[in-house]
């Protein structure tokens, strides 16, 4: 959609900072397209009869011959062209898709390429780059497919030809081949949601069905993540590959192999540092759970990944580390709880101590988990101590007072957990304390004397200040 | 002549310590009174007491805080009748009480904060009311010669009299023990310079100290403290220390406890990761299918990195595999068999 250039508003900055939107608005291209045609020559298609006006025999032959019309692209950019072509195209496809869900006996080899020529021609593309450098995945609206009229009714009769009951990978597997797949998958950088919900279940299906291209797949889907994470930080389709990969986990037979178990660790994990987490958060912990629930050893891998890669600056991305870690440790074996429970416990007391609010919150409603509780129960005269110098200090020394009585209740759990610990650990702590502010006064004192010092030595030397 | 100071106190707080005794027919009442509505029972004034030792650490109180609080508590209790709902209002107002008597006016924490953090549903001047009513109900005389008062005492005496070499008698430690026994409404019955002298001597015991085991006697002689109660509030004291120091927890109840979380929060809490996936799960494995044969000459091309097993499919597949999921007969075709959510 073109859209011309606006006036500028009369008033475009408040407070000496232009306003974003205005900014978007002025600067606003429109949507380019690497698909070119020579411009000018209209396109003429011979309208073909509807298949249930035509006998059974004949029907396949002039599935054909839409299919290879429906191999002519329009331009969208240019909302007035062959306006009467492209609503043929689109009523053709809508008449394919139903075609596709209800027939039987169509699907010949001919019939194979014929399709997979068809959606090839129409999906694969260069992908536009995108508006700006600064479009920001999480706040900006992106920008929409404009041949998407068609296009879906494209993916949508893509999916219930693979889906069909007469459906033979071992014939699809001669058109539907790495090529493809490889092409499938750089359409996944698509800005356009709509388009990539579409590719997620194509490449769900393809995955299911063709055993010899999984591998393959699954090399690529690898490729794609570390090139993200690595090097450009930059991939729209990250969200869509991980809920594809959440069915592929989940499916993992056992034991695992060791090419799942490197997988995990050497890209899940890593994929935590980016910086736009919070696109594929809820995905990626998906991931990390069903794996944790195929192999329950790997849980010391995992957290010990997470706490290395653990947020520092954002607080944002801390509070859905948070998250995901409780989610963890919902499902953690006792026995491998016990071997990770110190280093994360020693995260969380310095969570617990967070000036950011809502990170010391998250922290705390931890212990309002009845299975966490259960552990920590177990493990108190371990976890305790770990935690209790700093959930004693925030109770006095937090600004927030909705964390101080959060605390509170902490402590009390505590109390009621393991009292003669938690008696000792006061009475350390308050010991402790005591010791410090006596040296504290100590390095007063050792302060004035000095000064004093240097005063009865400027006074007996007259006034002159000594060097 | 420390130690003849230190004996002349002891007489005296000695001599007063009756005043400050609860009723006993008012703690049998409580006794033995079943939980209900209409009435406290003891269970529900020892669960408040421990509350009240939870707030007391909580806002750094001492030890003698909280004697304090559960003396006046005690004595009120034993001479009103008292609605449960109004319990918590009672033993709050105590503990503040208690704290303007004993903590420096700068620890002292306000009657706001007191009631935010022991989620109690009065008010500010719920309280105010509250305290005024007690002081009054109790003449007073709110500041207590209690078992505190006395195991102070007797600790520096005994360390007056023995040579710093021998086992270290903890005060700390005596006075934890204190707090544990004062949170059964038994121990609210004993005479305070009993119950004192009963953690001393039993204390004394665990160390083994032949000398202070001597002192110990010394002041008992000297306060004429009858040997059979003493024995009496020992056995007692035993006990309860028992059940303190087993390394059972009670489980704790955090269904009393309320967590307010911030909006926010909340909020993330509920967009957890169970946006169910709506794409069926993939059985992996298939090698073994009739499918597989082809599949091998397509494995080979892509094959070389990542995966480092040599499951490469070339050989017949012959091997076993176990599979988590329920491995659907036909993989190419039937897709949706695996569903699980």
């Amino acid at each position: 959609m073109s859209s011309a250039a606006t006036t500028p508003p009369s008033v475009d900055k408040v407070d000496g900072f232009s306003r974003k939107s205005v900014r978007k608005a002025k600067q606003k291209r429109s949507q380019s397209s690497s698909q070119f045609r020579s411009q000018g020559k209209p396109i003429e298609l011979t309208p073909l009869p509807l298949l249930k006006d035509v006998p059974g025999g004949e029907q396949p032959e002039l599935f054909l011959q839409k299919l290879q019309q429906c191999c002519t692209l329009f331009d969208f950019m240019d909302t007035l062209s062959d306006l009467k072509m492209k609503e043929y195209k689109r009523s053709t496809l809508n008449e394919l898709v139903d075609y596709v869900t209800v027939s039987r006996g169509y699907l010949t080899e001919q019939t194979y390429p014929e399709v997979v020529k068809m959606v090839s021609y129409n999906i694969f593309r260069t992908l536009p780059p995108s508006e700006s450098n600064e479009f920001d995945p999480e706040e900006d609206e992106p920008t929409l497919e404009a041949s998407w009229p068609h296009l879906q009714l494209v993916y949508e009769f893509f999916i219930r030809f693979l889906e069909s009951q007469e459906f033979q990978p071992s014939i699809a597997k001669k058109y539907i081949d790495q090529k493809f797949v490889l092409q499938l998958l750089e359409l996944f950088d698509s800005e356009d949601p709509r388009e990539r919900d579409y590719l997620k279940t194509v490449l769900h299906r393809i995955y299911g069905k063709f055993l010899g291209l999984r591998a393959f797949i699954r090399k690529q889907i690898n490729n794609i993540f570390l090139r993200f994470v690595y090097e450009t930080e930059h991939f729209n389709g990250v969200a869509e590959l991980l809920e594809i990969l959440g069915s592929i986990i989940n499916g993992f037979a056992l034991p695992l192999k060791a090419e799942h178990k490197q997988f995990l660790v050497k890209v899940l994990i890593p994929l935590h540092m980016v910086r736009s987490l919070s696109l594929f958060h809820a995905q990626l912990a998906y991931c990390i759970v069903q794996f944790l629930e195929k192999d329950p050893v790997l849980t010391e891998p995992v957290i010990r990944g997470l706490l290395k890669f653990w947020p520092k600056t954002c607080s944002q991305k801390e509070v859905m580390f948070l998250g995901e870690l409780e989610e963890i440790l919902d499902v953690i074996e006792p026995t491998q709880f016990v071997k990770v429970q110190e280093l994360l416990f020693k995260q969380i007391s310095r969570c617990v101590s967070s000036p950011h609010f809502q990170v010391a919150e998250r922290a705390l409603y931890y212990w309002n988990n009845e299975y966490i509780m259960s552990l920590i129960e177990e493990n108190s005269s371990v976890i305790l101590p770990i935690m209790f110098s700093s959930l004693y200090r925030i109770s006095k020394e937090h600004w927030n007072p909705a964390i101080v009585a959060l605390v509170y209740n902490v402590l009390k759990a505590f109390m009621e957990m393991n009292s003669v610990l938690f008696d000792e650990l006061t009475a350390t702590y308050k010991s402790d304390r005591q010791r410090e502010k006596k040296k504290e006064e100590e390095r007063e004192e050792l302060w004035k004397m000095l000064e004093d010092l240097e005063l009865k030595r400027g006074l007996r030397n007259d006034g002159i200040i000594p060097t | 002549m420390e130690a003849f100071k230190l004996m002349r106190e002891l007489k005296t707080n000695f001599e007063q310590e009756s005043i400050y005794l609860p009723r006993e027919k008012g703690l049998n009442l409580l006794e033995t009174t079943l939980e209900n509505d209409k009435q406290i029972s003891a269970k529900c004034r020892d669960a408040k007491v421990e509350d009240l030792w939870s707030l007391t650490s909580f806002f750094g109180y001492s030890t003698q805080t909280f004697v304090q609080a559960v003396n006046l508590l005690d004595r009120f209790l034993a001479m009103m009748k008292i609605q449960p709902k109004h319990l918590s209002c009672i033993a709050i107002s105590c503990l503040h009480i208690a704290a303007k008597l004993v903590e420096e006016e700068c620890n002292i924490s306000s009657s706001h904060d007191l009631i935010r953090i022991s989620q109690c549903k009065f008010t500010i001047s719920d309280l105010n009311r509250m305290e005024k009513i007690i002081s009054e109900k109790l003449n007073f005389q709110c500041k207590a010669v209690t078992a505190f008062t006395f195991l102070h005492l007797y600790h520096e005496i005994t360390l007056l009299h023995t040579s710093e070499r021998k086992p270290h008698l903890s005060l700390d430690k005596l006075e934890v023990q204190l707090k544990a026994c004062l949170c059964r409404i038994v121990f609210s019955k004993a005479k305070p310079s009993v119950l004192a002298l009963a953690l001393l001597a039993q204390e004394i015991e665990a160390i083994q100290s032949v000398d202070m085991l001597e002192i110990s006697q010394c002041i008992q002689r000297h306060l004429k403290i009858a040997d059979g109660e003493l024995l009496y509030w020992r056995e007692l004291v035993a006990k309860c220390m028992t059940d303190y120091s087993s390394p059972e927890c009670s489980k704790p109840d955090n269904k009393k406890l309320v967590w307010i979380l911030s909006r926010r929060t909340a909020q993330n809490l509920h967009s957890s990761y169970y946006s169910v996936p709506e794409l069926p799960t993939i059985p992996e494995g298939g090698w073994d299918e009739s499918a597989s044969e082809d599949s091998c000459e397509d494995m080979s091309c892509g094959e070389d990195s990542l995966s480092s097993d040599t499951e490469v499919p070339c050989s017949p597949p012959s091997f076993h595999q176990r599979t988590s999921v329920p491995h659907s007969q036909d993989d190419s075709t039937h897709l949706g068999a695996a569903c699980h959510f």
